[in-house]
């Protein structure tokens, strides 16, 4: 391996034979082809002759899912385990040969995080949200998650060190301090939430994008920016990874425009997009008040379709009884206001917070209605699938156990009529997801699930969500055929793979789970130049000497939490 | 009519050892599950006793009277109401007694341990003795009669759960420790003797009918009806007095709402004291 | 060695991790700064339990001798024990690193054991609330740096948490709190008059039992309901009420610390569900935050191990195969009391000392296994006693402090103890062993 550390990789030969491949970052769209396989690898030819050999006959091939966005581990995940025994107890199951004890239904236990996401054709997941002060935590649980790799996105964007150097304009000792918590955190990319909000959530305030944030003096469109200008100042693999301002707010829309609009002129240092903005879904919402709400989903599109910088997830709602958890605490508390349910909120230091409510999407209210058509007319309004990732926020708009059903939604008008009939009418008035007739096909599927996200977190260049030749082994055949269109069906078979792939060896075989190795961590290690950093240090020490709560040295993640790391190097561009 | 007799073994009950009391589950030995089989076939019934199942026919010496249901499955379940299962022995470390019963009738000569009639959806439970904490858990419908006292989160949620009884009918001959009712929501319980502190907390509908005292009876109540017909002790000081009205009994109530501490527009709920 | 800077006391909650120490000889020898009197004879080290030893009985009601024998024989014996028993009780976990929970966990499951912590006889009952109405919390910086309203109810800081109020609340300094204890307000809630107490610019003492009425009465007043509050609650005066609900809508930022004189009074669990039902009505005008002052120093820690691996924090039945949670059935006290284990596994905690009589005289009744670097009143009962390595001194390992922060606590010494995780992991694989073989012989 040219980066990282040690892989433990399956060793021997496989041959998969007679599947119809969708590979498409390697523009293969529906071919019948062979994958050879050779120590955790996908190789050009087989050398021994008596191989071992999965025939996909008539199955669909593709490279194992890649999810860009995803709360899996950490301290707020865990609090909304331990918050919730009553969703615990939803997804109990029996202890077997190989698995341990599995629970929960929108937030699963860690064992069971792994198992179903391989069940469903997943090898890697990104944990989308990391208080860098509890770093440690959300990596603890990421070694506890079996089969998947991930990576986890420190949240930087309402860090004091930040908004000082913003307010300043010293991106390049912005940029230091980017390269140290990254490689503190043992993280993999930027990520923002609600920038600026979450400070002010300190004082039990709220910030929206042009709102200078109490005390410290800067805007969120500020934060943005400089963090953008930041992050290219490495060649990092991903750009930033944006939770725009006034989550789930009416008429946020202009909102998420304008953030993009921050954005573009920002030169990128490797050829991918600027932004990322995340969960869009609870980003594309028009009207005023929740009286007149409606899907704006068509003037999101619209920006994307004629822009090249921005890329999106959708974030998309599976409808019934979940867990929202977000960095975005204000955001948490307007949602707990609204429901009187029960409300977790754990407020970081000169970082960031967090909020936690259940919460209970449901087909007949028509705020839910027009929130669950919006995520699907994203991916369908959105004209270039690599511009748009699946994804459920999960848990916030919905468990990622609903991918399944967003895909046979996307791949048949006649699933979103037969839904739409059910649903309150409001979907018909102030959603336009009734009227496009698009219908994705697997390869498109294939792009928005693998494809694309592995392209825009950068890890295509390190072998994942494709099947080209030095590309992990991690595949995942489904058991249906290249012209099913039949939803139900479609949904059976993306639930649970035929056979899940991960590193050349077999992790689930007819749905079920045969082997549960262990995941690899990556992360992402900017280099900076020193003097820089000392600068930057000078300043940071001193937070720590009178802000924090723990010591400067007892901060950066040991290399005792990250067992099987996969390092990658950001050079400095400056 | 078929009666099942299943009296444990005093060496079940007796302990592991003669030291340790290890429960034994009975979740399957309820009437809809045992309808429809032969002796030797309830004898052959899967039981968790501490971590390892055991045959039926081992923990308890089991009797069938009667005729035995027709058919099995659906058909099974549907003559379920003419089976009786009688347990007997000492009951007191047997857990889960006619936990998820959704028909026929249940009678348990003496104590019972936690959980008894939890998730009850029908048929009917008399304990002739006492019941431990969880009697009634999350129950949907049914009834259950309980001769003694009956122990804490009486019909109350599970944890985490914002409802805990739905349905049903509930008859405490005795005493009811802490949390009776908690988060319920529909049904009615009667407890005859003293109901412990913090009784119908987080109550949102249904009725609850105390004949003796009650300790902090109420709070949280955003829904349903609360009587205490004895003294009241610590009365919640979030409470608003509303009116003196008489009872079915003829007895003058005062009539308070609450609890304000939810806030007025969701204190809907009604505590009637005599 | 010399000097090592930025040790992590492995004591209580607190977690201080600026700690000064002077190594030599393989010893600590001195606690040059940081740690208080308590944390400070805790990292000097004191009587060990010097070998691993089983219990020899020669007859029925004997209570024997402890014999000392090898780490393998010791470990070996225990194995046999955990994988006979039909309902094992693995118990303590909150004084040991999250690296020897994790084991726990595993062997809790390959056992069909109930395991559980010492949250369960602690702030059990602050889970508890937490799963009715969840929790308005922050980390303890943010209260250092932010406010100006600090209430301690059952609580005593100054007696059981030496080090609280200077690093993090009432007397330290931060951003907007420079002058610290200067611009503070602190009350104080207790049922007699602490040392905490009579540093507070307020003190409520309230009647035994009553903080349920007094949390509602707050809440009423809060919400405005001044009319329905009786003149006096829990022994408390509407005056000196209203005087707490004034200071608590004109702070920037409270912060409501409680202990277990809220946890283990009348309502118990409930209390506290008051507690925070009292902190969010008091965050419709203000900022307010509330934080249980967990005890051990891991005890956060295998909550939060407990909860990621089965999905709940403590009382954890695994007998069946897949984990059912019901604190008060299945916490260690209740099993003990209703005598429903046969064998326990104790770990890092005494229970002999602890717990109530009729469970400790259970307790003494089954085989029970313990692992400790001390010898305590369990071990006088304990079939099997295993000395461990002191995490924090002899060991590294993860920690979450009472705000859930995570911090890796240091080894400063050498030894010749096993560390708990390493012992764990080998009576699991005793455990497994003597399973297989059984399966074997089975077929």
């Amino acid at each position: 391996m040219a980066e990282g550390g040690v892989s433990k990789m399956a060793e021997g030969e496989l041959l998969i034979k007679n599947g119809v491949v969708f590979d498409p970052i390697n523009g293969v769209k529906g071919e019948k082809k062979e994958i050879c396989i050779r120590d955790g690898k996908v190789v050009a030819e087989l050398k021994s002759p008596n191989v071992k050999v999965i025939d996909a006959e008539g199955r669909v091939v593709m490279p194992g899912g890649v999810d860009i966005h995803s709360h899996i581990a950490g301290g707020k995940v865990n609090s909304g385990r331990l918050f919730r025994p009553e969703d615990g107890r939803k997804g109990v199951a029996v202890r077997t040969k190989v698995c341990r004890v599995q629970s929960g239904y929108s937030v699963p236990n860690t064992f069971a995080t792994g198992y179903r996401y391989a069940k469903m054709g997943y090898t890697f997941v990104m944990e989308a949200a990391m208080p860098p002060l509890a770093a440690r935590h959300t990596h603890e649980e990421l070694v506890d998650i079996p089969i998947l790799d991930n990576a986890a996105l420190p949240l930087i964007d309402n860090n004091w060190m930040t908004m000082d150097y913003v307010k300043t304009g010293d991106t390049d000792l912005l940029a230091a301090y980017v390269a140290w918590i990254m490689k503190a955190t043992k993280g993999f990319g930027v990520k923002i939430v609600n920038p600026g909000g979450t400070e002010a959530w300190g004082w039990g305030k709220n910030c929206g994008l042009t709102d200078a944030v109490p005390t410290f003096d800067v805007t969120p469109a500020e934060i943005i920016k400089g963090l953008a200008e930041a992050n290219e100042r490495f060649e990092m693999p991903h750009s930033i990874h944006v939770h725009t301002n006034m989550l789930g707010h009416p008429g946020n829309f202009e909102v998420t425009k304008a953030t993009y609009d921050l954005v573009k002129g920002v030169k990128t240092a490797k050829d991918r997009q600027v932004i990322h903005t995340t969960h869009t879904q609870f980003h594309s919402y028009g009207g005023t008040n929740w009286g007149d709400f409606v899907s704006k989903a068509d003037a999101i599109s619209d920006y994307i379709n004629q822009n090249e910088h921005a890329t999106i997830d959708i974030g998309s709602v599976i409808l019934g009884d979940t867990t929202t958890m977000t960095a975005d605490g204000p955001m948490e508390y307007s949602l707990h206001q609204l429901t009187g349910r029960k409300w977790t909120n754990h407020d970081v230091e000169l970082e960031t917070g967090s909020g936690i409510t259940p919460f209970l999407y449901s087909g007949k209210v028509s705020v839910h209605t027009i929130q669950w058509a919006i995520g699907q007319e994203l991916a369908l309004l959105v004209k270039d699938p690599w511009k748009v990732a699946l994804t459920t926020d999960h848990p916030n708009a919905g468990p990622f156990i609903g991918y399944p059903i967003l895909i046979s939604m996307l791949m048949s008008k006649k699933r979103r009529d037969e839904a739409a009939e059910e649903m309150h009418s409001a979907i018909f008035k102030r959603a336009a997801l009734p009227s496009i007739d698009r219908e994705y096909d697997l390869n498109e599927i294939a792009i928005i699930t693998r494809g694309m996200t592995a392209k825009a977190l950068g890890l295509h260049e390190h072998g994942k969500g494709h099947l080209g030749v030095g590309a992990d082994a991690d595949v995942a055949i489904y058991d249906i055929s290249p012209e099913e269109r039949d939803a139900g069906k479609i949904q059976k078979a993306f639930l649970n793979t035929k056979y899940t792939i991960k590193g050349g060896e077999v992790v689930v075989k007819d749905g079920e789970v045969v082997a549960t190795p262990a995941g690899k961590t990556y992360f992402v290690t900017p280099e900076c130049d020193e003097g820089l950093t000392e600068e930057m240090l000078v300043k940071l020490k001193d937070k720590f000497e009178h802000y924090y709560s723990v010591n400067f040295n007892n901060y950066p993640v040991q290399d005792a939490y990250v067992p099987n790391p996969y390092e990658i190097k950001a050079s400095w561009s400056g | 009519m078929q009666t099942i007799k299943l009296r444990l073994k005093d060496e079940v009950s007796g302990g592991v050892g003669g030291v340790a009391r290890v429960p034994v589950e009975a979740d399957s030995l309820t009437p809809d599950k045992l309808a429809g089989k032969s002796e030797a076939e309830i004898k052959a019934v899967k039981v968790w006793w501490g971590n390892r199942e055991e045959k039926t026919g081992d923990l308890f010496e089991v009797s069938v009277e009667g005729e035995e249901g027709e058919g099995e499955g659906e058909e099974a379940a549907a003559s379920a109401d003419e089976v009786k299962v009688v347990f007997e022995g000492d009951l007191s470390r047997v857990k889960h007694i006619g936990d998820g019963m959704k028909a026929g009738e249940i009678e348990a000569n003496g104590d019972v341990d936690m959980h008894c009639g939890a998730m009850m959806q029908g048929g009917k439970i008399t304990v002739r003795g006492n019941a431990d904490c969880w009697a009634g858990r999350e129950m949907k419908g049914g009834e259950l009669v309980i001769e003694g006292d009956a122990g804490a989160n009486l019909c109350a949620m599970y944890r985490g759960e914002m409802t805990g009884m739905t349905g049903g009918k509930v008859v405490v001959g005795g005493n009811a420790d802490e949390c009776a009712g908690q988060y319920m929501a529909g049904g009615e319980i009667l407890i005859k003797g003293n109901a412990g502190m913090l009784a119908g907390l987080n109550m949102q509908g249904g009725k609850i009918t105390i004949e003796g005292d009650a300790v902090m009876p109420g709070a949280d109540m955003t829904g349903g009806e609360i009587t205490v017909k004895g003294k009241v002790l610590d009365r919640m000081p979030s409470f608003r007095l509303v009116e003196t009205t008489v009872g079915e009994d003829g007895g003058e109530y005062k009539k308070y709402i609450g609890d304000l501490a939810m806030t007025e527009r969701k204190a809907k709920g009604v505590l009637f004291v005599k | 060695m010399g000097e090592v800077t930025d040790v992590v006391c492995s004591l209580c909650g607190c977690v201080c991790d600026d700690i000064v120490v002077e190594v030599e000889d393989n010893e600590v020898k001195k606690v040059k700064k940081g740690a208080c009197a308590v944390g400070k004879s805790k990292l000097m080290g004191h009587g060990r339990i010097k070998s691993p030893a089983v219990r020899e009985r020669k007859g029925e009601g004997e209570s024997g001798e402890l014999r000392e024998c090898s780490y393998d024989e010791a470990i070996k014996k225990a194995a046999e024990i955990l994988a006979a028993a039909r309902r094992p009780l693995l118990y303590g976990w909150s004084s040991t690193v999250c690296e020897a929970d994790k084991v726990g966990v595993e062997l809790a499951e390959e056992i069909g054991a109930v395991i559980d912590n010492t949250a369960s006889v602690c702030h059990g009952p602050s889970v508890l609330a937490i799963q009715d109405v969840g929790l308005p919390s922050c980390t303890l910086g943010e209260v250092k740096n932010r406010a100006d309203l600090v209430i301690y109810w059952g609580a005593n800081p100054a007696a059981a948490h030496a080090n609280h109020m200077k690093r993090y609340s009432f007397i330290s300094k931060g951003f907007w709190t420079a002058e610290g204890k200067k611009a503070k307000k602190l009350v104080v809630v207790d049922v007699r008059k602490t040392a905490t107490a009579k540093m507070a610019d307020v003190f409520l003492q309230i009647e035994q039992g009553k903080d349920y009425l007094v949390f509602s009465a707050l809440r009423a007043l809060l919400y405005g309901y001044e009319d329905v509050v009786p003149d006096e609650v829990g022994g408390v005066s509407k005056e000196e009420l209203l005087e707490v609900v004034k200071m608590m809508k004109e702070a920037k930022f409270g912060m409501t610390f409680f202990g277990m004189g809220v946890t283990h009074t009348g309502g118990r669990h409930n209390n506290i569900v008051n507690a925070i039902q009292m902190t969010r009505a008091a965050h419709t005008h203000t900022k307010f935050s509330i934080m249980p002052m967990r005890g051990h120093y891991n005890v956060a820690g295998i909550n939060q191990v407990c909860t990621w691996e089965t999905g709940f924090p403590f009382a954890v039945d695994l007998s069946r195969g897949y984990p059912w949670y019901n604190p008060g059935e299945l916490s260690a006290t209740d099993l003990l009391i209703r005598r429903e284990c046969d064998a326990a596994l104790i770990i890092a905690s005494d229970p002999g000392a602890h717990f109530p009589g009729e469970s400790v005289r259970h307790l003494a009744k089954i085989p029970v296994i313990q692992i400790d670097p001390f010898p305590n009143p369990t071990t006088e009962f304990a079939d099997v006693v295993i000395p461990a390595a002191v995490s924090g001194v002899e060991a590294e390992g993860n920690v979450y402090r009472m705000d859930n922060i995570p911090i890796r606590l240091r080894k400063l010494v050498e030894t010749e103890y096993l560390a708990d995780e390493e012992i764990v992991e080998r009576i699991l694989q005793e455990v497994r062993a003597i399973k297989e073989k059984e399966g074997k012989e089975g077929e």
